[in-house]
């Protein structure tokens, strides 16, 4: 389990490591926002690129990262889009705006050219998103994400919640592994064939009671070491992850600003003033030939309405 | 806790106590989304993770459950590293404020007062917040944010909703029933 955690604790040697938390997050969320934002597969390589050369210049341990993409790849990328050939074919249709049939079984089920497209882009933007945040979770530790946010606006108390919850997790993973693991040392019955499923939520309830209990029997210790060192007492609180910005800062935020720019740039006028017809671009397709589809009516079961 | 008007029910109060049970409630909910599902066929799993709401809910209110949920979400998908999915996060913010809303309709815990009128409440709070959550609000979001194909997302909030509802039900009223005995046994002293 623990080799499955990307997560950062401590301030790394890097570049990017040593950038301020304010620095971190504000680059995080306009990437997100610009990730979010498109889905043209023009804008997202260049996107995708950049967090990659971000990962790769962290030098990061390569174990965990593969491990988990491996794991997202079979279960979300695999699973997913044989599911949605099952269900929709058309999803090429409805998001590119044409059809070129490759092979056909029946109305309902057939393979399209452009189908094949929207699931190449999908994965792309699912990995451009999967890589802007893995490049954050190395570089960022719990403090530097909670002084990032407060400069941001949030309210403190709420980057509290973050910070605290992210730095809880190994603790918390710990205690389930050990309550797991010792529940099934006396024969209580979680995972395996021939339990049915109703005795594994029966179980469940056996597992999470104690759980509960440690996990939330910390928090008065917690609460009231914070309470003795003064917590919560003033409106406003300081950070020491927050430094005065340095040079690397100012050019980092400098970018993020243009990438910012770019981004409202890109919503107001390739999505609102002139958007393509279809959702997806599509390098083969004119202008002309794309129709666009009212996502609303896409839903399956309509059909049985008509 | 029965003597405080709506509004401070729902928002619950903010004092240190709060703020850092909603922080281990989130991060509770990141360790049982990514390792605390009960797997049924392989690769298909119900998730534990909103019995966290449910407990943070009875304790404190519901804006602090739907912020343990919400934030949770948030460090799920970063622990978990299958990108940043904010739809599903304001969703199941929005499933823990039904989930929690315990002390709306008088289910004070902290009180130890948990009885078949409330259990009642509480199912009929799953089923819309639940069927609200990841019925629409996920839905809504996902043609916003992702782009990803409405049926596909819709099937999967349909599982997720059946999922939750069967572990909010099954998981979580024996364990709000302990809760309450527990607290119900440390406030039978009267002051003098």
């Amino acid at each position: 389990m623990n080799n499955r955690m990307v997560i950062n604790y401590t301030p790394g040697p890097t570049f990017l490591h040593k950038l301020s938390g304010f620095t971190k997050v504000f680059l995080f969320l306009v990437m997100s926002a610009a990730i979010i934002s498109t889905f043209d597969i023009r804008v997202l390589i260049p996107l995708l690129l950049i967090n990659l050369i971000e990962i790769i210049s962290m030098k990061p341990n390569w174990k965990p990262i593969i491990i988990v993409f491996s794991i997202t790849f079979v279960t979300v990328t695999l699973i997913g889009n044989i599911m949605l050939f099952f269900v929709s074919p058309a999803a090429g249709y409805n998001n590119v705006g044409a059809e070129h049939i490759i092979w056909q079984a029946s109305e309902n089920l057939y393979l399209s050219k452009e189908w094949l497209w929207y699931v190449f882009v999908f994965f792309i933007k699912r990995t451009t998103s999967f890589a802007s945040v893995m490049a954050f979770a190395l570089a960022t530790t719990p403090s530097e994400f909670a002084s990032g946010l407060n400069k941001c606006g949030l309210s403190y108390k709420v980057c509290t919640v973050v910070s605290l919850a992210y730095r809880t997790i190994p603790d918390i993973a710990n205690d389930f592994v050990n309550i797991r693991n010792s529940m099934m040392m006396r024969g209580l019955e979680l995972q395996g064939k021939g339990v049915s499923v109703w005795k594994k939520i029966k179980n469940t309830v056996i597992l999470l009671v104690p759980l509960i209990f440690t996990a939330f029997g910390k928090v008065g210790n917690i609460a009231n070491a914070m309470d003795l060192r003064g917590y919560g007492k003033k409106k406003k609180r300081t950070y020491y992850a927050e430094n005065e910005p340095t040079k690397a800062d100012k050019l980092v935020r400098t970018l993020t600003i243009l990438l910012l720019c770019w981004t409202i740039f890109y919503i107001v006028y390739f999505r609102i003033i002139n958007p393509w017809p279809a959702k997806y671009w599509c390098p083969w397709l004119a202008r002309e030939e794309v129709t666009y589809v009212n996502p609303l009516t896409t839903f399956f079961f309509l059909k049985w309405f008509k | 806790m029965e003597n405080k008007s709506f509004l401070q029910k729902l928002l619950g109060t903010w004092n240190t106590m709060t703020i850092v049970t909603v922080g281990v409630g989130a991060a509770l909910f990141g360790v049982l989304m990514n390792y605390g599902g009960i797997p049924i066929f392989t690769n298909t799993s119900l998730t534990t993770a909103m019995i966290v709401p449910v407990v943070v809910g009875a304790m404190y209110g519901p804006v602090p459950a739907a912020v343990a949920c919400g934030v949770g979400n948030v460090i799920a998908d970063l622990i978990g590293g299958w990108g940043l999915y904010p739809a599903w996060s304001i969703a199941n913010a929005v499933a823990g404020l039904f989930v929690g809303a315990l002390p709306l309709y008088g289910a004070y815990i902290t009180d130890g007062k948990f009885e078949i009128k409330h259990m009642i409440w509480y199912l009929v709070c799953l089923i819309v917040g639940n069927a609200l959550a990841f019925g629409l609000v996920a839905q809504v979001f996902t043609v916003i944010f992702e782009g990803g194909d409405l049926n596909v997302s819709l099937i999967q909030g349909l599982y997720a909703s059946v999922g939750n509802i069967l572990i909010e039900a099954v998981v979580g009223i024996p364990v709000i029933k302990l809760l309450a005995n527990r607290y119900a046994s440390r406030s039978n002293l009267t002051e003098e």
